[in-house]
């Protein structure tokens, strides 16, 4: 998942070897990015900004290949890459290209679809409880993330999902729409303030989001979480008391950080921090993705 | 090849990633890498629906008796971005399905290959290539 060029002509190829890829909308061109010579997207050109002044992280990004899975074990070469490398283009069904996001010795450690504690020395703080009920959801094969259900995943695991993610930017809201089980987010950018978290408010799978700019960071806070949450595939729990705090930057065109603080004092010791890094993706769209049309896995799970 | 490169690596001790095209569910929740079969047979069903791509095929048991099997692919959003579509597999097609059998159903798999007759591959991947292949340890601290 690095470089658009050989993204686009992998899916090219693959689209020529299998099958006879009539005009799609999920490939037409995306107008006015800014591209290199040879037609594919500049992602070191300068990031946009809006009418009013702020970085517009409008668009639609994806993940890296590497942010899927936890590091391998020192001295291995990545599994990732050498599936990926496969003669006959198998081994990664989405086309995204094998790498990692840009070094920057700054960085929290970044956490990955799987394990948002993947890089934290010692893995995420849980409280002992907390870690034992990932261990407990890990032994039963995940089989009660709620995206097994075709239920909402929560926007962490949306952060590292493989499937792409479009951000709409308005003055006073953005919207977040994820292909990834047709997630939803709304993050209100007007002012008004994070409800209060009583036993009134109802919990919600993605909680509550407020953002505002510090320069050219937007930092949102959420709040409202259910109590059951999954922040990762094996399942790092996230509870109601939980609050996450994201400040996202578009440091260029074709790249976008997001820096999220977990403080959920009932499930963890102390608040840690992870990066999650996603790069813009063109000339393709989400496609639609409705979990419920025929969902018959679950009948076969037996952990 | 790819299966060899896949067995190759799990025995290997190492960790067992690719794109997860599907992240609905994980593998070893329905499927059993223990359980590993091939099965020749001729389409009856294609199902092109979320989450998870199905196709369904006639085909001969140990006994001669023709039996159904219902093989899960990844979800047709990713197996498109790949190139196939709706119309890539057709009823009637004699296909060889190298994958693993569901944990609770003798015909219910998961499709790692998919071979026509003429030696063409459909759908290259499967959600095994998805995850670990056995739950990792904590993981080394590494930017």
């Amino acid at each position: 998942m690095t470089i658009r060029l050989e993204t686009t002509l992998l899916v090219i190829a693959l689209a020529a070897a299998a099958s006879p890829a009539s005009a799609q909308w999920p490939s037409y061109p995306t107008a006015n990015v800014p591209r290199n010579a040879d037609g594919t997207l500049n992602r070191n050109a300068p990031a946009p900004k809006t009418a009013d002044g702020k970085p517009d992280l409008s668009g639609l990004w994806e993940i890296y290949l590497s942010s899927i899975a936890p590091p391998p074990a020192p001295g291995q070469a990545s599994p990732s890459r050498s599936l990926q490398d496969q003669a006959d283009g198998s081994g990664n069904q989405l086309g995204i290209e094998p790498g990692g996001p840009p070094r920057d010795p700054n960085a929290p450690p970044r956490a990955t679809f799987f394990d948002i504690g993947a890089n934290i020395e010692g893995g995420a703080p849980f409280q002992d409880w907390a870690r034992k009920l990932r261990a407990q959801r890990m032994a039963d094969n995940q089989k009660d993330n709620p995206d097994a259900h075709c239920l909402p995943m929560g926007f962490m695991q949306l952060h590292g999902h493989p499937q792409p993610r479009k951000i709409v930017q308005t003055p006073d809201l953005i919207v977040i729409m994820y292909e990834g089980n047709q997630g939803l987010r709304q993050i209100f950018t007007d002012g008004r303030p994070l409800p209060v978290v009583d036993e009134n408010l109802q919990p919600w799978w993605y909680g509550y989001s407020v953002g505002h700019w510090e320069g050219d960071t937007l930092v949102v806070e959420s709040v409202g979480f259910r109590e059951d949450g999954w922040l990762d595939v094996y399942g790092s729990p996230l509870t109601e008391k939980g609050k996450l705090i994201e400040r996202w930057r578009r440091p260029d065109y074709g790249h976008l950080e997001i820096d999220i603080t977990v403080d959920d004092p009932k499930a963890y010791t102390k608040p840690f921090t992870v990066r999650v890094s996603q790069q813009l993706t063109v000339d393709q769209e989400l496609i639609e993705f409705i979990c419920n049309e025929n969902e018959k896995s679950s009948q076969h799970y037996d952990p | 090849m790819k299966r060899a490169a896949i067995l190759t690596v799990a025995s290997a001790g190492a960790l067992l990633f690719t794109a997860s095209a599907s992240a609905h569910h994980s593998f070893a929740a329905e499927f059993d890498r223990a359980l590993p079969v091939t099965v020749t047979g001729t389409v009856t069903k294609v199902e092109w629906m979320n989450p998870h791509a199905r196709f369904y095929i006639d085909s001969k048991d140990d006994q001669g008796k023709i039996v159904n099997w219902d093989f899960e692919l990844a979800s047709p959003n990713g197996l498109m971005r790949r190139g196939w579509n709706r119309n890539s597999m057709k009823i009637g097609d004699t296909v060889t399905v190298t994958g693993h059998r569901a944990k609770n159903n003798p015909l219910v798999g998961n499709a790692s290959s998919v071979v026509l007759a003429d030696g063409k591959k459909l759908f290259a991947g499967s959600s095994i290539e998805n995850e670990p292949a056995a739950a990792p340890s904590q993981s080394p601290p590494s930017q």
